[in-house]
């Protein structure tokens, strides 16, 4: 089991590596989104220090779900996914490789630019380690809510967009928890950490299920 | 007993039996209870006749609430027993549970602006119900949002377990968030007890409003099984005319 779910990891992210332009545009998006709100705000600083963790926890978000509209369509097309349907791997870990690819290529650049952003706003560097362990907690749920999103919306029209109605609005737990665990001023953790912990072992639990459950019958599925 | 239903006629002759007993339950106990509620109840010693609009905000809340669990019920049938009426009710239920959400912010809004001065304000009920209403939205966005309509009905069933799910996180995480940003001595609605001439119309609304919701959603479901049969019809291959 293990062996081919290694596999299918190697191909996404080799995958990933051949299109690695596709990696710059989605960390160049964070930083735009980043520098925006400055721009709306202006340049008061005592401003920016508060709200620098909620604007870069949306930042974030918008990151890491602009990349999952596309996520299984490719393998749809080329009848990978049917090849997977039927091997020993099967739909629910190819679901999670899937999830874990998207966090290597995703969200993982993301924490390494937070310290260049959180510098742009002025977050105090003690605040740091605070805010990339909820960052990293945050990041892992919700590319498996995007998991999710992307099996259920695979073949819909404006993927794209429903991918967003769909999954931003289940997103808010972790956006609360999120944002108030990386304000805690006394250690790295923090009932709000474990409260997002929470979260993202329930996603762990039900994401490769429902997303085996969309992806698998999907297309044969007659109505009454 | 689901097996029987599973027969969208033999379901629809059914409720159609039941139909002329919800009418009148609805239309009975709705205008007694609107009379009640807009004439005869006291103005409250607080809010005045502002209080009237709990008459329609909070039937509509609950159905809001009614629907976003049906929904889940209906995934859950169609996902685990393929219940193909599940889904056709589905379909039906969630735009009248998404009006419900709508309407209960509505009516909230315009009863916050005289009460609270503000027509909307970031508490975690009001929060909860708007995420709520954008849920009805996605589900529908996603049921529809297929070139073939059946197609769209796995993945609807699939979010509305997930949304079974994750709905009370998201109530509970606005919850967190709000009782650690405002006081919630600030957003305290009526008295602390719903005197009888109150709560008389109240109860008469609420059992009109779920007659009502019933009505509709029957009505819906007859009209989108009346549209699966047009198009199997359509798509069946003619004989020697």
């Amino acid at each position: 089991m293990m062996i081919p779910f290694f596999a299918q990891i190697r191909r996404d992210l080799a995958i990933a590596w051949q299109h690695r332009q596709d990696l710059a545009v989605m960390l160049v998006f964070f930083v735009i989104i980043i520098a925006l709100f400055p721009l709306a705000i202006g340049p008061r600083q005592a401003v920016l220090t508060e709200l620098g963790v909620p604007i870069i926890w949306i930042a974030a978000l918008l990151a890491i779900l602009a990349g999952f509209d596309r996520l299984f369509a490719q393998d749809v097309r080329d009848g990978w996914l049917d090849q997977v349907s039927l091997s020993q791997l099967g739909l629910g870990w190819y679901a999670l490789a899937k999830a874990v690819s998207h966090w290597l290529t995703a969200g993982l650049p993301l924490l390494v630019m937070t310290p260049i952003m959180a510098a742009l706003l002025d977050i105090p560097m003690a605040q740091l380690p605070v805010l990339i362990t909820a960052l990293l907690v945050g990041s892992l749920a919700l590319t498996l809510l995007g998991v999710i999103g992307a099996a259920l919306a695979e073949g819909a029209r404006h993927a794209g967009a429903l991918l967003a109605l769909l999954v931003l609005p289940l997103a808010v737990p972790i956006l609360i928890f999120g944002v108030l665990a990386s304000n805690h001023d006394s250690g790295i953790v923090s009932p709000h950490l474990m409260l997002l912990g929470a979260v993202l072992a329930v996603l762990l639990a039900i994401a490769p299920l429902v997303a085996a459950s969309a992806l698998g019958t999907g297309e044969t599925e007659t109505g009454l | 007993m689901f097996d029987y239903l599973a027969n969208p006629s033999r379901f629809m002759r059914l409720a159609n039996r039941f139909l002329p007993a919800l009418v009148v339950l609805a239309v009975t106990t709705g205008a007694v209870g609107l009379y009640q509620g807009l004439v005869t109840s006291p103005p409250d010693y607080q809010q005045g006749d502002t209080v009237r609009i709990i008459y329609i905000h909070v039937p509509a809340a609950w159905l809001a609430l009614f629907g976003y669990v049906g929904l889940g019920i209906c995934g859950i049938f169609y996902i685990v027993w393929r219940h193909p009426l599940a889904d056709v009710a589905a379909r039906a239920i969630a735009p009248v549970g998404a009006v419900f959400a709508l309407l209960t912010l509505i009516t909230g809004s315009l009863w916050g602006k005289p009460m609270w001065g503000a027509w909307w304000v970031w508490d975690a009920r009001l929060t909860s119900m708007l995420i709520l209403f954008f849920f009805y939205l996605g589900y529908m966005a996603l049921a529809n949002g297929f070139d073939r309509p059946e197609r769209g009905s796995r993945p609807a069933a699939l979010l509305a377990l997930v949304g079974l799910i994750n709905v009370p996180i998201v109530k509970f995480s606005v919850d967190w968030w709000n009782t650690l940003h405002q006081p919630a001595s600030l957003l305290r609605s009526g008295g602390p007890a719903v005197d009888p001439t109150m709560l008389t119309p109240l109860v008469l609304m609420l059992i009109a409003a779920h007659a009502y919701f019933a009505i509709i959603v029957i009505y819906r479901m007859r009209a989108l099984l009346g549209e699966r049969r047009l198009t199997a019809m359509l798509l069946r291959p003619r004989g020697h005319a």
